[in-house]
């Protein structure tokens, strides 16, 4: 999917600035820690990362490399691989078209009809460190459609920027879909909405059997056949229980609790036991339940509860894509531990999107998305020094101090 | 009356390390006639020891690595290095461990003195109203930025009208009125830009500016007559109370919080509050392109009370910064401005987050390596509000408002551990008991 050949325009001015090929150069980062978030967890203080042909060649400890190999340096920086976002909406540029609502389920649709490459809300995303996103449509119906896989390139070629199309499905249950479409529209509650998916599922269940063909529902096909993940709006303890059983526990797709907020983290033992992945926010804390005033920290407590794929999402632009970081720093801040949030912003999130192979860890043989931060990338103050995506430098903080 | 006997034997520093609970009249009582046999000053104080002390000295950037505190009667005794500085036998220790001690925190823009009626919008102008009237003493809304070390805050009217009335200065610790008020009237609120123009008829700001500069000329006028009164050279005035107010700011015993925040607001607070009417006032707000007026304010002595937008997003042609976001903090700082704090304008931004708003003013370059953004939550704001003899350092003579807290305030992931209000223990985070 990686293209290397890039079209003129801003893409071209960009590579002119920065006095590169337009095509990503081999590379060596040395820096002051390089947090790996593989599997072994390995954390290289200094450490050293290779880049050959836009994919990561070596990450460790420093060490010799070939005469000609450029090398950059950040004696105090930290180097995270890009961070992840699958439960967003910036791919349009802003609010507008997310929600099409003429019918409640639409699996045919797709975001990506939406999608408007380099975007002013993808180029903040970047410049936070923000490299691969999910582009969602809204909580409006019962299944909204498809969203876009992309990364956040100053490309204006869809082509570059995309990584799948589709990329998962987004389902929403629970109480957006309710007001907008339930009750008002339709005139029917959760019982109806629940109804209406479990009737979609059946009817693609048995299309599949029967070898049939029908375009509007040959992706959620797919994600009954675990091809494609899915993202499911949902929050409440009522509302992430019932989301679990029907998409985890009965369909079996590759499907994550989204938001999970309020009350949801009361059902984490259940979830945790059942092996349902949750992604986690915009809202990392619950008050709703506090008998003396207390701030729950729900990340916290889905974390203690041992679910095994724990993600954050900021739900762009609800809360600012540049501002994902911060998502892990409040949950750090009520009670969380910051390495199992940084994970939550990296490797668990593409785990959970079954991207994994490609982004989400520094080590051979992945998509060098790398991101060097001034110190910890928790602390609100550190600040993003550079960006490279595919091996090609996106964002860089020194030249013209564009902060974002 | 709980409340009464808790806050007035806390007059005698109370055990540090531990809470007690007056659940009884009758042992309330009993304890109350001890406290009045034994003189306060007979008592021993309380030794805070931490891994770092940051003092946030009017001048100074100082910080004390193995530090103690030591705290009698309600004010700070001494601070100083633990080889340096002898515990007394009878003063009970506070350990920290690894934990830093800093001053209580302050905000100045908040709406939060408990009840409800923030605006009273039947007149443009309220130099009169007084925002106290709806403060409701150990409200639970006190209680989150208490845990977050926030010991006082200015609550003031809102920006619905051009003077919405006059703000109070208050402790968040759960004691009677007469003695949670630090000061009444804390600051005359005066609203300029968008949000008052909405008060009604088509005005505009040139109506509004004029209506603000028509109540401060007679504020003067009326504050002068009395000035001229008491140094026998003039007639006794008549007495008219919704300027009572202006003798406060006249003798700046008080001051202005503005809510300003274009470049364009901004300059006419200046140009009107500042260097026309000679009023004692500060930038509250201060967002988007006003920070490219920071010499000017640092020159006639305006400071900048920051938040809670922290950054300026670039929209050209108004306000190009060449596709940058800048941070306001920042820019201001550029400009030279050395008195920059933090609000919240809680609960705009909940009032126990005002250290992430200091933090996010570093993220987008707020030059934090003097400790500015501590400082502009404590120091600072103590002396934008007058309230720098008594507060927003730890020196020895000033109240003993203290925040023991895992790691640097500003770094929203530290945790608080103890806050004291005047020498008195008011938050201790425990198991089952803390806020977060």
């Amino acid at each position: 999917m990686v293209s290397m050949t890039r079209t003129i325009g801003a893409a071209f001015a960009l590579a002119t600035l920065l006095g590169a090929p337009a095509a990503a150069q081999d590379l060596v980062i040395r820096c002051g820690k390089v947090f790996s978030m593989s599997d072994a967890g390995e954390i290289f203080a200094p450490g050293m990362i290779w880049i050959e042909e836009g994919k990561v060649s070596y990450v460790g400890p420093p060490k010799a490399c070939p005469e000609e190999t450029p090398v950059v340096e950040y004696p105090d920086g930290w180097a995270t691989p890009g961070l992840i976002d699958i439960h967003t909406h910036i791919h349009t540029g802003g609010w507008g078209d997310i929600n099409d609502m003429v019918h409640r389920i639409n699996p045919e649709l797709r975001a990506s009809a939406g999608m408007r490459p380099d975007n002013r809300l993808m180029r903040l995303a970047c410049s936070a460190g923000v490299t691969t996103v999910h582009g969602i449509p809204g909580s409006g119906t019962n299944i909204s459609g498809f969203g876009v896989l992309y990364k956040t390139k100053t490309s204006p070629s869809f082509e570059d920027a995309v990584v799948r199309d589709p990329g998962g499905m987004k389902v929403a249950q629970d109480s957006n879909p309710q007001a907008r479409a339930g009750e008002e529209r339709f005139g029917c509650s959760r019982a109806g909405m629940g109804w209406a998916l479990e009737d979609i599922c059946e009817k693609a269940l048995a299309a599949e059997r029967q070898g049939r063909f029908d375009p509007a529902i040959e992706n959620l096909k797919k994600v009954l056949r675990r091809d494609l993940p899915a993202v499911i709006h949902t929050a409440g303890g009522d509302g992430v229980g019932n989301t679990a059983r029907m998409w985890h526990n009965k369909y079996k797709t590759q499907c994550c609790v989204s938001h999970g907020s309020f009350d949801g983290w009361k059902v984490a033992e259940a979830i945790a036991e059942w092996g349902c992945p949750v992604n986690h926010g915009p809202r990392t804390m619950d008050w709703s339940s506090s008998r003396n005033g207390r701030i729950n920290g729900s990340s916290a407590a889905y974390a203690e509860a041992g679910v095994p794929l724990f993600s954050l999402n900021t739900d762009s632009p609800v809360m600012p894509q540049e501002e994902l970081f911060l998502q892990g720093a409040m949950s750090a801040r009520l009670g969380a531990d910051s390495y199992s949030m940084l994970k939550a912003l990296t490797s668990n999130t593409a785990k959970t999107f079954g991207i994994f192979d490609r982004v989400g860890s520094l080590e051979s043989g992945k998509d060098a998305d790398i991101v060097i931060f001034s110190g910890d990338p928790l602390d609100p103050r550190s600040r993003v020094e550079r960006v490279w995506i595919d091996g090609q430098t996106e964002y860089e903080y020194e030249r013209g101090r564009q902060r974002f | 009356m709980g409340n009464r006997l808790h806050s007035f034997l806390s007059r005698a520093p109370r055990n540090a390390g531990r809470r007690e609970v007056w659940s009884s009249g009758a042992l309330g009582l009993a304890l109350s006639l001890t406290a009045l046999a034994a003189p306060a000053a007979a008592e021993g104080g309380v030794a805070i020891r931490a891994s770092k002390a940051l003092i946030c000295g009017a001048d100074g950037r100082g910080c004390v690595d193995n530090a103690v505190v030591l705290v009698k009667d309600g004010l700070i005794e001494a601070v100083g290095p633990q080889r340096e500085l002898e515990i007394p036998e009878d003063y009970e220790l506070v350990d920290a461990g690894d934990s830093w001690v800093v001053p209580g925190l302050i905000d100045l823009h908040t709406h939060m003195a408990g009840g409800f009626g923030y605006n009273d919008m039947v007149y443009q102008l309220n130099p009169g109203l007084r925002i106290s009237a709806t403060v409701i003493p150990g409200h639970s809304r006190l209680r989150r930025p208490r845990a977050q070390g926030i010991t006082t805050v200015l609550s003031i009217p809102g920006s619905g009208t051009n003077i919405g009335g006059q703000g109070i200065l208050m402790k968040t610790h759960e004691v009677p009125y007469e003695e949670m008020v630090v000061r009444d009237p804390g600051s005359m609120k005066l609203a300029q830009g968008d949000n008052p123009k909405r008060w009604g008829y088509n005005m505009n700001r040139a109506l509004m500016n004029h209506h603000i500069r028509h109540s401060l000329t007679q504020g003067r006028a009326y504050a002068e007559s009395w000035l001229r009164h008491e140094r026998g050279e003039g007639p006794k005035p008549e007495r008219r109370i919704h300027l009572d107010i202006y003798r406060d700011l006249v003798s700046e015993k008080t001051q202005i919080s503005v809510h300003t925040q274009y470049f364009q607001v901004v300059l006419a607070t200046l140009r009107l509050l500042r260097m026309e009417a000679k009023m004692p006032c500060y930038i509250d707000h201060g967002s988007f392109d006003s920070y490219k007026l920071g010499a000017i304010a640092e020159e006639i002595g305006v400071a900048a009370i920051l938040g809670p937008r922290e950054v300026m997003w670039a929209r050209p042609p108004a306000y190009d910064t060449e596709g940058r976001a800048e941070g306001t903090a920042w820019g201001f700082q550029q400009e030279g401005h050395t008195l920059i704090g933090f609000n919240t304008d809680a609960p705009v931004v909940a009032s126990e987050e005002l250290p992430l708003q200091s933090a996010m003013g570093v993220r987008y370059g707020f030059d934090n390596s003097q400790m500015d953004a501590l400082r502009g939550l404590t120091i600072v704001p103590a002396i934008v509000g007058g309230l720098d003899d008594r507060l927003g350092s730890i020196e020895p003579g000033k109240v003993a408002d203290l925040v023991v807290i895992t790691g640097d305030p500003s770094d929203p992931r530290s945790v608080v551990d103890f806050v004291w209000i005047e020498g008195e223990l008011v938050y201790e985070r425990e198991e089952g008991s803390q806020v977060w």
